[in-house]
């Protein structure tokens, strides 16, 4: 059957194209096997068109829907170009010099063929336990070189034509720590992307390969029009505002994050210049990286629904120097690009309040709070926990911030404590907000949490990649900033403040480690805030003791 | 000197109407009933629908044996937070589980996301000092001294339930049984309750969020009761009243008084047991059943001639882990609106226009078109004849508003603009049941679709057409349908045992001690259910996963046995399942064991029905214009009640409360059980999307 292309067309093969991202998403979570892509559901998946612009995503990640684009499109340029794509192949890369984020990330590409045409890839992206590399969950907070942070997969056929390469499979299998767990997550990604090939060929099967790809294109300009109209709205100007990262883990100074937004008319171009040189340690991010964080922000403060995909992003253009932290140049270490991307997130939100007022909140806490635990027991048992959590976010102009809320550049899920403690020998002595840690301000910024886990195995190797222990979650128009974050080694009753970033720390059995978040910034000077709001802080504990 | 009792009611109240099927055990005639329902005080409504059937269908209220009682009491207390007053206990050191939930966020661009204040209060969590390990061992026991200051508290704060949730209490319960015998003995009166009684499933938030949800329903699920219990009394009523529950069972109205959670869900529950019974009825293992109201679209999956179901749900976004049947909604309805943004994207629901103001065409000041405008539009809905009549509809204001709302905005004409509605919400809805259908590896072609709901009959054929569903099965009395599956359920209770071990057969004396544990405790439940050992039914399963998997899936053990030959067949049936589902099984990867399950089944004694003459509408048959493709058709109308031969589509068949649209290469004759039976004519006609 043959479709005109009207508006409801296009509105059916919008939907059926989102269906299939959704399908796509199922697949994944329901086949994985870690507990990272499952209970953490640290994973994504998107539908492109021919060129690599993705015209539709299932929403899970910010940091890694945007991104999956430029990956995409940089295989495409540099290293397959789409005619040696075929039938039944699976393209797989992790390598951020190519495309990618960080070691951990995987993204598996599979081409869909329609009347003999490449009309369609669909991808899918998940974090893996561990990918080897100088510390557990190639996670290592000191390196000082990619290749200390992993195995590297530049993009290459894992299938071809629809026969697994089992060469490829095998060195990538020797070199991590948990082959298994490996193996499985990447049959999730082939089994999420065999639905998504075959539901795309069926639709366009169904339409015809000229009307998908005209539909792909007409999603995608009526995402730019929308995106236009958006821009065209905020008040013509130069808007900036810096931030900093606390250390690169390596060297003690400040990181400068600065953003300058210029609205000109319907388009926007966001100057990173003023960023410092990229850092010796893991926390550089690559422009797939960044793009995110641009792009995260962009969408965020839409004053209307504007359907997620590429065509968002025309409008907008990226200034990033190579060799800054925002771009970084081979072979720095990204392990930790998270950090920038939070902290770029927080600029680009501070410098858009100025041109918006009233859109944007204070700070969030702004950082994955990557906490890995490899316990080692009598015997040389091993076991992985790799945590990821949350603070508070910022206060609006009209509402508090909201207590230890996923926000922002990711969005996990936390690990019940209940499952935790029935696999690994480790326990977990407490899990809570944390009083005072919002921001004080006409409106409250969210509280942090704090969580603490004690070792029960013989021997233990800790590793965290933090941020905001030095500089905290700014405030807004006169609200005051979230807490420090902090980190503690209790030993023998004895507390010890850790910096930031720990490296393979060794623990003893009994040594219990404590992690407290930041909670978000304030908005408005404290001196507003109403009699009944700090009446109900006082009552809710929500305040220091 | 009456007869035995032998009437046998299933009530199902809703929003607008309370539906009453009314079975009259000894002859099987089966007729129903509407009436307004009373949302201050439903039990009002309820006994007015039952003397309403009495007059009507000639029996006394003496001569009712069974009451079985579909209600949105507990969901609606819990949408609109008409709770009590409760107070939470927890671990120490955990007092803010509850609040800080599992993070995920469901609009990941939203500044300013929805979030909702914790069930209960931070000064309202009180935190007791004890623990219990992840093995069930105790790390630090409860001080005894700690008590009394806790009931001061308790008692200070004005607790008006106390909900018990402690760390691994699933593995544990002793420090909780502690906790709440010294609670009972202070405050006999003060409702309470254990998440390992209610729930004793592994995950501290989804236990925790399920247990406060129970305890703060006590009191008003209590009250609504007593009352109830009050008014049947009062009315001479000495027949059971029996409580539709969320996983397609009914249970007591004291087992509903002390775990109202299990009717959290119940409101759905009834379509999917009625479509379970036709299912039964009519033979078809595997069967889609929809139900399609004037704002959400319920789907619910029969498949091998069992009702999919699921260990947890979610109410306003708040897990209860509890098994129910699993049923996907979705907010498109007839009240579903339509729009074009600025991008001149076209838009069909969520937003709904509600039953007020409703669709433009009901007059009552809606001004944005919604499905049913479009409908009336093009001809599918008669505007005289909605609702048998008793409302008539304004079509000129329903095309006007879709002209200039939709068409002029996209430059379609009326009808085109409509015809897109229509087309955007049924590609919708299709996408939603592919959905339900894909999750669990199953072939909509495999499958029989049953279309109920006042909103039903118009769109359930597009929909199939989109699916790739040959069949449409339109049953009788389709707006009181709900109630038709309440007055065919059984007793169930279900119960749990959640541990997480490796399934070998060392493990096997421990399954041994479970599984006893299991059967005794549901048999005595269903003794105190006054059900005799025959009737007594029990199914076993297993929550399986492989060792690092995170997500079990619930096995059948068809015959449990803690013996070695049983186990394997238990795993050869989770290889089997796994691969299904997720395309993969590893039968060399360790497999655990996460918890294991009883329903107790105390079954009701079935019988047979016939379906008595309906009041019909007593029309003409009729023609008229409908739109179809891109022109006006002359289509026939047939009247439900008269339809003894097959007809063919293009053409309307319409009934007192709702209307069939019946596609053009559709065939659809009386079937069974006064259904209408709807068969596409030739497969592969249309190539299906889903396929």
């Amino acid at each position: 059957m043959s479709t005109p292309l009207d508006a409801i067309a296009l509105e059916i093969l919008r939907n059926a194209l989102t269906a299939a991202a959704a399908e796509m998403d199922v697949t994944v979570w329901r086949t994985s096997r870690s507990t990272i892509v499952r209970e953490l559901l640290d994973y994504s998946t998107a539908i492109f068109d021919a060129h690599g612009d993705n015209v539709a995503q299932s929403a899970r990640i910010p940091q890694h829907l945007n991104s999956m684009s430029t990956g995409l499109r940089t295989v495409l340029r540099d290293h397959l170009p789409l005619e040696r794509w075929e039938d039944g192949d699976v393209v797989i890369t992790n390598d951020p010099y190519c495309g990618g984020q960080h070691i951990p990330d995987i993204l598996a590409f599979r081409p869909v063929f329609a009347e003999g045409q490449r009309v369609a890839i669909v991808g899918t992206l998940c974090h893996h336990l561990d990918m080897g590399g100088m510390a557990a969950g190639s996670y290592a907070a000191t390196a000082t070189e990619v290749f200390q942070e992993g195995l590297r997969i530049p993009p290459l056929k894992l299938v071809k034509a629809g026969v697994i390469n089992d060469d490829l499979l095998a060195m990538m299998r020797q070199n991590v720590r948990r082959p298994d767990m490996l193996w499985g997550d990447l049959q999730a990604q082939l089994a999420s992307l065999a639905v998504g090939e075959a539901n795309i060929r069926k639709l366009a099967d169904r339409v015809g390969a000229t009307t998908l790809t005209e539909a792909c294109a007409r999603i995608l300009d009526g995402s730019e029009r929308a995106m236009r109209a958006m821009i065209g709205r905020i008040p013509d100007g130069k808007y900036d505002f810096e931030d900093f990262l606390d250390d690169d883990g390596i060297d003690a100074r400040p990181i400068r994050i600065h953003a300058e937004v210029e609205v000109r008319g319907e388009e926007m171009v966001i100057d990173l210049s003023g960023c410092g040189p990229q850092a010796v340690g893991p926390v550089n991010a690559t422009l797939a990286s960044s793009g995110s964080a641009v792009s995260y922000a962009v969408m965020a403060i839409a004053d209307a629904e504007i359907p997620p995909n590429a065509g968002c992003y025309r409008p907008v253009t990226v200034i990033a120097p190579e060799g800054s932290i925002v771009n970084a140049r081979h072979p720095a270490p990204v392990a930790n690009r998270i950090a920038t991307g939070h902290r770029l997130a927080t600029t680009l939100l501070g410098a858009l309040h100025k041109a918006v007022p009233g859109r944007v909140p204070a700070a969030y806490y702004g950082v994955s709070y990557v906490c890995s635990f490899q316990t080692i027991g009598e015997q040389g048992e091993r076991g992985v926990l790799v945590e990821i959590e949350v603070g508070g976010s910022g206060a609006h102009d009209d509402t508090d911030g909201l207590n230890g809320y996923t926000y922002g550049m990711h969005n996990n899920s936390n690990i019940p404590v209940e499952m935790i403690e029935s696999e690994l020998p480790i326990t977990l002595t407490g899990y809570g907000l944390l009083p005072g840690s919002g921001g004080a301000g006409r409106q409250r910024g969210g509280l942090g949490l704090f969580r603490e886990w004690r070792i029960d195995s013989a021997e233990a190797v800790f590793t965290a990649n933090l941020e905001r222990f030095k500089h905290r979650p700014y405030g807004l128009e006169g609200g005051e900033p979230g807490s420090a974050g902090a980190l503690f080694l209790i030993r023998g009753g004895a507390r010890q403040a850790l910096g930031s970033k720990v490296n393979n720390l060794r623990l003893m059995r009994g040594d219990t480690i404590r992690l407290e978040t930041s909670g978000g910034g304030g908005f408005g000077p404290a001196a507003e805030r109403s009699a009944a709001a700090q009446a109900m802080d006082r009552q809710l504990g929500y305040l220091a003791a | 000197m009456s007869p035995d009792p032998f009437i046998r009611i299933g009530i199902d109240i809703g929003g607008t109407f309370t539906d009453l099927q009314i079975l009259d055990e000894r002859s099987g005639a089966l007729r129903s009933l509407k009436t307004p329902t009373t949302p201050e005080d439903p039990s009002i409504g309820l006994i007015t629908g039952l003397n309403e059937a009495a007059t009507r269908y000639g029996f006394a209220l003496t001569d009712i044996r069974l009451l079985l009682h579909g209600t949105t009491i507990a969901t609606n207390a819990v949408l609109e937070r008409r709770l009590a007053k409760g107070v939470l206990l927890t671990t120490a050191g955990f007092e803010d589980i509850l609040e800080i939930g599992r993070h995920s966020r469901k609009d990941i661009y939203g500044l300013k996301p929805h979030h909702d204040a914790p069930l209960i209060p931070r000064d309202r969590r009180l935190g007791v000092a004890e623990r219990i390990r992840g093995d069930g061992s105790v790390e630090r026991a409860i001080d005894p001294t700690s008590i009394a200051p806790l009931l001061e508290t308790l008692d200070a704060l004005g607790a008006e339930a106390v909900a018990i949730c402690l760390l691994n209490a699933h593995v544990n319960p002793a420090h909780e049984q502690a906790l709440a015998q010294a609670i009972r003995a202070a405050c006999p009166e003060l409702p309470l309750c254990l998440s390992s009684e209610l729930s004793p499933e592994i995950r501290e938030y989804e236990r925790s969020s399920t247990t406060a949800l129970n305890t703060l329903l006590m009191p008003v699920v209590g009250a609504y009761l007593a009352r109830l219990t009050g008014r049947l009394a009062e009315a001479g009523i000495t027949g059971r009243l029996l409580l539709v529950q969320s996983n397609s069972g009914v249970c007591s109205a004291e087992v509903a008084s002390r775990q109202p959670a299990r009717l959290l869900l119940s409101g759905p529950s009834g379509g999917a047991l009625a479509t379970l019974r036709m299912a039964e009825s009519l033979q078809r293992p595997n069967l889609l059943g929809v139900d399609m109201g004037g704002t959400s679209f319920d789907i619910c999956v029969v498949h091998e001639g069992s009702v999919t179901r699921m260990t947890q749900g979610e109410i306003d976004g708040l897990p209860v882990r509890l098994p129910m049947i699993e049923i996907r909604t979705i907010g498109s309805g007839g009240g579903s609106l339509a729009s074009v943004d600025d991008a001149g994207r076209l838009r069909v629901g969520p937003r709904s226009a509600g039953s007020r103001p409703g669709p433009v065409c009901y007059g009552r000041g809606g001004t944005e078109p919604a499905v049913t405008d479009a409908n009336i539009a093009l001809g599918r809905l008669d505007p005289r004849f909605f609702l048998g009549g008793a409302m008539p509809l304004d079509a000129p204001a329903a095309e006007a508003a879709i002209v200039s709302r939709i068409g002029a905005p996209l430059g379609l004409g009326a009808q085109q603009a409509a015809a897109g509605m229509l087309a955007v919400t049924d590609t919708n809805l299709a996408a939603a049941a592919r959905l339900s259908l894909f999750e669990k590896g199953l072939d909509p072609r495999e499958f029989s679709l049953l279309s109920f709901g006042g909103a039903g009959g118009l769109h359930a054929i597009p929909v199939a057409e989109e699916l790739g569903v040959p069949e449409v099965i339109f049953p009788a009395d389709a707006s009181t349908f709900s109630a038709f599956g309440i007055l065919h359920s059984d007793i169930m209770h279900d119960l749990t045992r959640s541990r997480v071990m490796p399934a070998i057969e060392d493990n096997l004396p421990r399954i041994a001690a479970f599984l006893q544990e299991l059967r005794e405790q549901g048999d005595a439940l269903l003794a105190a259910d006054g059900v005799p050992a025959s009737e007594r039914r029990f199914n076993v399963s297993a929550d399986l996963r492989y060792r690092g998997q995170a997500f079990e899936l619930v096995i059948p053990w068809e015959a449990p046995a803690a013996e070695p030959a049983a186990l394997s067949t238990l795993l050869a049936a989770f290889h089997a399942e796994h691969a299904r589902r997720f395309s993969y099984s590893n039968t060399a990867a360790p497999v655990e064991l996460v918890a294991l399950r009883l329903s107790a089944t105390g079954l009701l004694a079935r019988a047979r029905t016939r379906r008595a003459p309906g009041l019909g509408a007593d029309r003409k048959p009729e023609a008229r214009r409908i739109w179809l493709g891109d022109a006006w058709r002359e289509v026939p109308v047939h009247q439900r009640e008269q339809l003894t031969a097959p007809v063919s589509g293009p053409a309307l068949i319409e009934e007192e409360y709702t209307t069939i649209f019946l596609a053009e290469g559709w065939r659809c004759a009386p079937g069974p059980d006064h259904t209408l039976i709807a068969r596409r004519q030739s497969a592969g006609q249309t190539e299906a999307l889903a396929a």
